[in-house]
């Protein structure tokens, strides 16, 4: 055999097409490496580390729910393509750290096989195997390390390892799978008959004889391959890095540049609402990198981004993403009356094709998935990130309801997504302010345990639903919502102190300048999104001192503890504030 | 889990074989079945999925074969002398032997005769034919399995041999059934008592230190015989989640 680190670099066959059935998973070897392969209910053919970030146990033995691979132990989810944690059932109220994300195999598939290289470099090329080779054989592991199999396997028929292929080959073409030092795979190909003369059947009683004809005589040399008295002992296994359990699973998101922008996404698709007055857009990755090679990062429900316009606005936009869904972002995006370049940017100039930068998904809404019954409630435009979460539930086969308001029927958004989801959304139009209070507090009813309400939509609503959930006995922690954007006017009035207790760092806020840019400027890198205190991307926790809360995100409860502020609004009651930074 | 040797204390003439084969035509569908198991029992198992299967109830006696070891007692003696799990009475019927109680059940409640098809000769014999198989299972990785997790005497490195060399060939003629677009161990549309005998010892093989890896057509089988209707876990066999078919319409839209 070649030296293990080129082989690292070679494309083995590991598994047929036909072995990724629908929602199920495939146990994989090679090189020593276990991998767990799954197709996703788009086709979407995965090569995963056979192991969860959290516990190390096998994903073999998960659940392909069709778009997320979830772990059989504690029910980590991970994202069809992106391989990136969605979900901890418990960690419920938190998304997951963008850096949880599970170790990805490049896999190609042709030939009816699926192919994986461990570290394929754009040198790497998959052997030439001329056309009509379609017919997969029935795998044969031996327990045999790979020369010992190629050996025995050369008198039967051409063997493809890595070098050229003859000139010429018969019926049969035989490829290894090096599983581990003394585990191979024989694969093979045979030319298929099918189509070949016009009685089908026929071509296939032939394709079967074949198979079986090869496989007997394949099983005929595997047992005296492993019997092989003049066999020397098998070398030992061999030993794979194990991908680093990453320290942050336990961390806040690692901070990135401040309001970084590293996606390019283009416009494939856009709708108008009947009225006009919501255009949802489809972007997808840059045209040149195919969706299969560059899948977006995975959005938890409730996520948005961050769109820079050419116009220079930064805007954030929810998600309207199925679960799992990597290959596309779905926004909503109202136009308004007052717009001050964002929304009328977007649904005068915006043309399919056009690129525009983003942000990786951000999460400040996060839905739990271990409520006995949740209920959503969306106004207007506030219905993006509500259908997400909708969808998520949906899927999950969890109890809810969807309650969507709007000012008029033409209004309603989204019916793509929504209408599959049939009786269980409610929708509202045009009601007014009375009869929308008593809809939302019909829907809502008494509190019961675990029940959990998410709201999202104009400011009136929000402050109306808070209210008569607070009337009705829920708890803060049980209402959850997120605004649009904050009505306050930024007030960065009157200075403060700042002591960072990590970096040791002590620093001055003066008048007229906001916590986030003064920490900025002393060198620390804080993410941030929205810029007016709606979307929790800048939260910190606040070691000591009184925080000035001027977010519009958290809740009474949150906003009493004081152990946390939105560094872009927020300010100090307190000479002097120390943040855990 | 013990504690209900008083259940299992039968006077042995009732329990005689001829005693109960002569009264096992008059059984009224009254009367209750009672399953004499041991939760983590792989043979056991076999039976409890039949009967979740076919809908029935069973009032379950444990007998704590581990660390009990009550199936070596005179009490379950007395009910089968072989002191193996599991054990069904049913009236003044006690039959011992997972696989007769499989046809046991089956004959009796399944009317369409789905399970044990019995009005098709080469179906019933194929269907014996991997009841008996499911006996060599049983032997290897169910052997190797009580050396793991029962602290039984065997050569746990040879049972594991003989465990896969059973395994191939059920891999090979799952793998051919697959591709003659067959579902089950026996050709028909409906799985039968074969693919219940066979699944047990197959889905619980990795305790005792059996690997799968190397039967993806059998991986894929235990798929579909875990998305039977009826079906039931056990501890150490995990379901796959619900199937293509049975998800509710797909909550995304097409893409494209």
């Amino acid at each position: 055999m070649i030296g293990l680190e080129r082989a690292r670099r070679r494309w083995y066959p590991i598994a047929a097409s036909t072995d990724l059935v629908a929602r199920h998973v495939f146990h994989a070897r090679l090189l020593g490496r276990e991998l767990a392969l799954w197709r996703a209910d788009d086709g979407f053919a995965n090569a995963w580390e056979n192991r969860c970030l959290h516990r190390g146990v096998r994903l073999t033995i998960g659940i392909n729910d069709g778009a997320e691979l979830v772990c059989r132990y504690h029910g980590w989810r991970y994202a069809n393509r992106t391989a990136e944690c969605t979900y901890i059932p418990a960690h419920p109220a938190d998304a997951p750290a963008r850096t949880v994300c599970n170790t990805r195999y490049p896999l190609i598939e042709r030939h009816g096989l699926l192919w994986c290289a461990e570290t394929a470099g754009p040198s790497v090329t998959l052997p030439d195997i001329p056309d009509g080779f379609t017919l997969a054989m029935r795998p044969i592991p031996v327990a045999a390390p790979l020369a010992a199999v190629r050996e025995a396997l050369s008198e039967l028929g051409p063997v493809h390892d890595g070098e050229p292929l003859p000139e010429t080959i018969g019926e049969v073409l035989y490829l290894l799978q090096p599983a581990d030092a003394a585990r191979t795979v024989i694969r093979g190909l045979l030319r298929s008959r099918a189509n070949r003369t016009t009685d089908q059947k026929a071509d296939q009683t032939t394709d079967l004889a074949a198979l079986l004809e090869h496989d007997e005589r394949l099983e005929r040399l595997r047992r005296r391959v492993e019997t092989d008295p003049a066999r020397r002992d098998d070398p030992v296994e061999l030993q794979v890095a194990a991908p680093r359990v990453s320290a942050a699973l336990a961390m806040p998101e690692a901070r990135g540049e401040a309001r970084a922008a590293p996606l390019r996404l283009a416009v494939a698709a856009l709708e108008r609402t009947a009225d006009g007055t919501v255009l949802e857009v489809d972007l997808v990755p840059m045209p040149e990198t195919t969706a299969d090679e560059a899948p977006l990062p995975a959005a938890v429900p409730g996520a948005h981004i961050d769109l820079h316009l050419p116009n220079g606005l930064v805007r954030q936009y929810s998600l309207a993403n199925a679960p799992g869904q990597t290959d596309r972002y779905r926004i909503g995006v109202l136009r308004k009356p007052d717009s001050t370049g964002g929304s009328s940017w977007l649904h005068e100039r915006l043309r399919i094709g056009d690129v525009l930068a983003a942000s990786v998904p951000r999460n400040g809404f996060a839905l739990r998935r271990d409520a006995t019954d949740t209920l959503l409630i969306a106004g207007g435009i506030g219905i993006t990130a509500l259908a997400s979460m909708a969808m998520t539930l949906q899927r999950g086969g969890h109890a809810w309801r969807l309650c969507y308001l709007a000012r008029s029927a033409d209004r309603f958004a989204l019916m793509d997504r929504l209408g599959p989801l049939g009786d269980k959304v409610e929708y509202l139009a045009g009601l007014t302010v009375q009869a929308t209070q008593v809809a939302i507090a019909r829907h809502l009813g008494a509190h019961r345990d675990a029940r959990h309400v998410y709201l999202c939509g104009p400011t009136g609503l929000i402050d109306a639903g808070r209210k008569l959930a607070a009337d009705l006995g829920w708890p803060d922690e049980a209402v959850h919502f997120e605004h649009f954007g904050n009505p306050a006017a930024l007030d960065t009035a009157g200075g403060f102190q700042v002591q960072l207790a990590r970096s040791g760092l002590s620093l001055r806020v003066p008048d007229g300048q906001t916590l986030l840019h003064a920490l900025r400027e002393h060198g620390v890198p804080m993410p941030s999104s929205c810029e007016q205190g709606a979307c929790g991307t800048c939260r910190v926790t606040v070691l000591d001192g009184e925080p000035d809360h001027r977010d519009v995100c958290l809740n009474r409860a949150e906003r009493a503890r004081g152990d946390c502020l939105m560094s872009c609004v927020s300010r100090a009651r307190s000479p002097s504030l120390t943040l855990d930074l | 889990m013990s504690g209900t040797g008083a259940d299992i204390r039968k006077d042995p003439r009732e329990a005689c074989d001829v005693n109960a084969e002569a009264n096992a035509g008059g059984i009224a569908d009254a009367a209750a079945l009672r399953l004499h198991d041991y939760e983590l029992s792989g043979n056991g198992y076999k039976v409890r999925l039949l009967l979740s299967m076919l809908g029935l109830e069973a009032e379950r006696i444990d007998v704590d074969f581990y660390p009990g070891a009550e199936h070596r007692q005179d009490a379950f003696l007395a009910l089968n002398p072989l002191g193996q799990l599991p054990v069904l009475e049913h009236g003044d019927l006690v039959l011992r032997d997972s696989k007769a109680i499989l046809v046991y059940l089956a004959g009796r409640y399944d009317a369409g005769g789905a399970w044990w098809p019995v009005q098709d000769a080469v179906r019933t014999a194929l269907t014996v034919q991997w009841l008996a198989f499911a006996d060599e299972l049983t032997a290897s990785a169910g052997q190797a399995r009580l050396v793991e997790g029962f602290f039984h005497d065997g050569d746990v490195i040879a049972l594991r041999a003989r465990a896969h060399d059973r395994l191939r060939i059920l891999e090979r003629h799952l793998w051919f059934a697959e591709r003659a677009g067959r579902s089950w161990l026996v050709p028909g549309d409906r799985p039968t008592l074969a693919d219940i005998a066979c699944f047990a010892h197959v889905a619980l093989s990795e305790e005792g230190g059996v690997m799968r890896e190397d039967y993806p057509a059998t991986r894929r089988w235990c798929d579909r015989v875990g998305r039977l209707p009826g079906f039931v876990p056990m501890p150490g066999v995990f379901p796959p989640g619900p199937g293509p078919a049975e998800c509710v319409e797909s909550v995304e839209p097409d893409g494209s």
